[in-house]
């Protein structure tokens, strides 16, 4: 028998956590129905064990302690003057749950807790009653969206056997045909084909024809009236494009086009056709040999 | 492009007093910072001062050009000027005596290589040093990885040069094409180079942009050749009614030209006699940096052998 089946998957940890046990220690040491703790030697009972979910116990225990608290501290945002109260008020519940996750001052932390609930009473109760409501329109949706999930599929279910049944009565008048009647057989064979395509076709136009839905994908119902209000109107400046001037501190240096009018390009070697496969051209290399002769020549240092 | 480029920015200075000024206050740190390390024995006259400072610069800067000119694969002009340059600009911020200039210089070609696109390996690189074993060479290549970031630092991660070769080909192309007047521009570009690869041995660089450069060759030359050209700068170049630039241009010129005849190459007795005295004081004050070559030692130890056993190669291995 292990204490440290630690990897033991049904573990249990309890809630005030002082240690985890796996599911059979706790049936072996529970079998008189409460005892202490071995370890730290606090009363427990059987029912307090609970299955762990994090890998961290630490953390399992701090999920506990937290829904234990927030049971007591439910107040929300709207019952209080400013947001600044609610941020401090937050703050306690924190440090009331991290006190009791690290034993820290148990013994103050829980009085402060009994000293809470006994002033707030009414307004635990409150909210307590409006978290249920909460809860309750929640799963009426849920349930909602279940059902209707469900019908569609029924629906799905029902065209397809219906459609495999018209292709078996098809099926069964061709042989039926085949045997009865005068006609010869290829005659049937493509009458019987051009129903076929008509029966496909007839299908692919149910398919299409999707039953219009009464929502949007927003969730706004169609047909409801939404008031359209104007949009704010958001004045700024237009951008104007101004060319960018840089200061060379020399002559003008002539332009790419410039280069060729000029006669720039007969001093320069000509771009052999390797050259030119790659996107070079003799004007790249004399535009930048004249830019650089000029920049900075008529500047002065210092 | 220049205009707009750092070397613009930071690196082009008013005068060569400032850039004296600026010598001259690395060699007093490095002073101060000898002096406070509280070595025994140590005066100023262990130390080098300025013009034997320059005359090593000198010699060494020369060392560097005709290593890049015997290099093989044949290396770009471009790369050359790019590597003088990080020369120049390293010691106008750090004395000679903190860092040998034999490492340096290397350590500026092999940069100047990379930022140029001009692919060299290292082995390739150390391939040159003619005089060097394969093991010794080994160990250039590793010094030069160590110093290569320092040098990066000092130039103030600044390392996109512009130089002055191919403004002289743009001024050609527009003298072809714009100044009839000059019959052939192209016997021009023999001693414009010259006068370039001269240039670059000075603070030209420092002090003037690489343009201002490229056309003062073309204008020595074409005086020297007897032909006038001044016609260019006031028609082409559009200065006829700029008369105040067109001033400024010739007084730039005209610095120019001072600075290159000033230019000599250093007595070799001088030059070896400075050398001594160098390695006296490298083999004195090792740095930091030095220390690391001998693996992460803690703070506590003291340097074991002096640096001048551990070079192994001297100057006379470079060519």
């Amino acid at each position: 028998m292990s204490r440290k089946l630690y990897l033991h998957m049904k573990l249990c940890c309890q809630c005030s956590a002082c240690c985890l046990r796996c599911e059979n220690c706790v049936e072996m040491l529970f079998v008189r129905g409460s005892g202490n703790c071995v370890q730290c030697d606090t009363p427990l009972r059987k029912s307090n064990f609970r299955v762990q979910l994090f890998e961290d116990a630490t953390v399992d225990k701090e999920v506990e302690i937290r829904k234990k608290v927030t049971k007591i501290y439910n107040k929300r945002e709207f019952d209080f003057p400013s947001l600044r109260d609610y941020n401090d008020y937050l703050e306690q519940v924190e440090d009331i749950v991290y006190n009791l996750t690290n034993n820290i001052d148990v013994e103050n932390t829980k009085g402060r807790m009994e000293q809470y609930q006994r002033e707030n009473k009414d307004i635990i109760q409150r909210n307590k009653a409006k978290l249920t409501r909460e809860q309750e329109e929640l799963e009426e949706l849920l349930l909602l969206q279940q059902q209707s999930n469900e019908q569609r599929r029924l629906e799905v279910l029902q065209e397809e056997q219906r459609q495999l049944q018209a292709k078996r009565k098809s099926k069964q008048a061709l042989l039926d045909e085949l045997e009865q009647s005068k006609l010869p057989a290829t005659i049937l064979l493509a009458q019987h084909k051009v129903r076929a395509a008509q029966l496909e076709t007839q299908i692919e136009q149910q398919k299409q024809n999707v039953k219009p839905t009464s929502l949007f994908s927003t969730g706004i119902q169609i047909g409801q009236t939404v008031s359209l209000q104007p949009l704010p109107r958001i004045q700024e400046v237009l951008y104007q494009y101004k060319p960018l001037q840089v200061e060379t501190y020399g002559p003008p240096a002539p332009d790419l086009e410039q280069l060729s009018r000029f006669g720039y390009l007969n001093h320069v070697r000509a771009a052999m056709p390797q050259d030119t496969a790659g996107g070079y051209t003799s004007a790249l290399a004399c535009y930048r040999a004249m830019q650089d002769a000029f920049s900075g020549l008529f500047s002065v240092n210092g | 492009m220049f205009h707009n480029s750092s070397q613009k920015k930071f690196w082009t200075f008013k005068n060569e007093d400032e850039l004296e000024q600026m010598r001259y206050m690395a060699n007093e740190k490095f002073r101060r910072k000898a002096l406070e390390s509280g070595k025994p024995g140590v005066g100023d006259f262990t130390f080098l001062d300025r013009h034997e400072e320059d005359a090593l610069f000198r010699h060494y800067e020369r060392r560097l050009l005709d290593f890049c000119n015997a290099f093989k694969p044949a290396m770009p002009k471009a790369v050359v000027g790019t590597a003088i340059m990080y020369f120049r600009r390293f010691y106008l911020n750090n004395s000679i005596m903190e860092h040998h200039p034999r490492i340096i210089m290397l350590t500026c070609a092999y940069l100047s290589c990379k930022v140029d696109e001009f692919n060299v390996s290292s082995t390739q690189f150390v391939g040159n040093l003619l005089q060097e074993s394969p093991a010794g060479q080994e160990r250039v290549v590793e010094q030069i990885l160590e110093y290569e970031l320092l040098l990066i630092q000092q130039l103030n991660f600044h390392l996109v040069v512009h130089n002055p070769y191919r403004p002289m080909e743009g001024l050609l192309i527009d003298l072809k094409t714009r100044y009839p007047t000059l019959e052939n521009p192209e016997s021009l570009r023999k001693s414009a180079d010259d006068f370039l690869t001269q240039a670059a041995m000075t603070d030209a660089g420092l002090l003037f942009s690489p343009s201002q450069i490229a056309l003062t060759a073309i204008l020595n030359s074409a005086s020297r050749a007897g032909l006038k050209m001044e016609s260019y700068l006031t028609e082409c170049l559009g200065l006829k009614e700029d008369k105040e630039t067109l001033m400024k241009m010739y007084d730039s010129m005209k610095r120019m030209k001072t600075l290159l005849k000033k230019y000599e190459l250093p007595k070799q007795e001088e030059v070896n006699a400075y050398k001594h005295k160098l390695e006296r004081i490298h083999a004195e004050f090792a740095t930091s940096s030095n220390k690391r070559k001998r693996g992460y030692e803690e703070d506590g130890h003291v340097a074991k052998e002096p640096r001048l056993t551990e070079e192994d190669w001297t100057d006379e291995d470079l060519l």
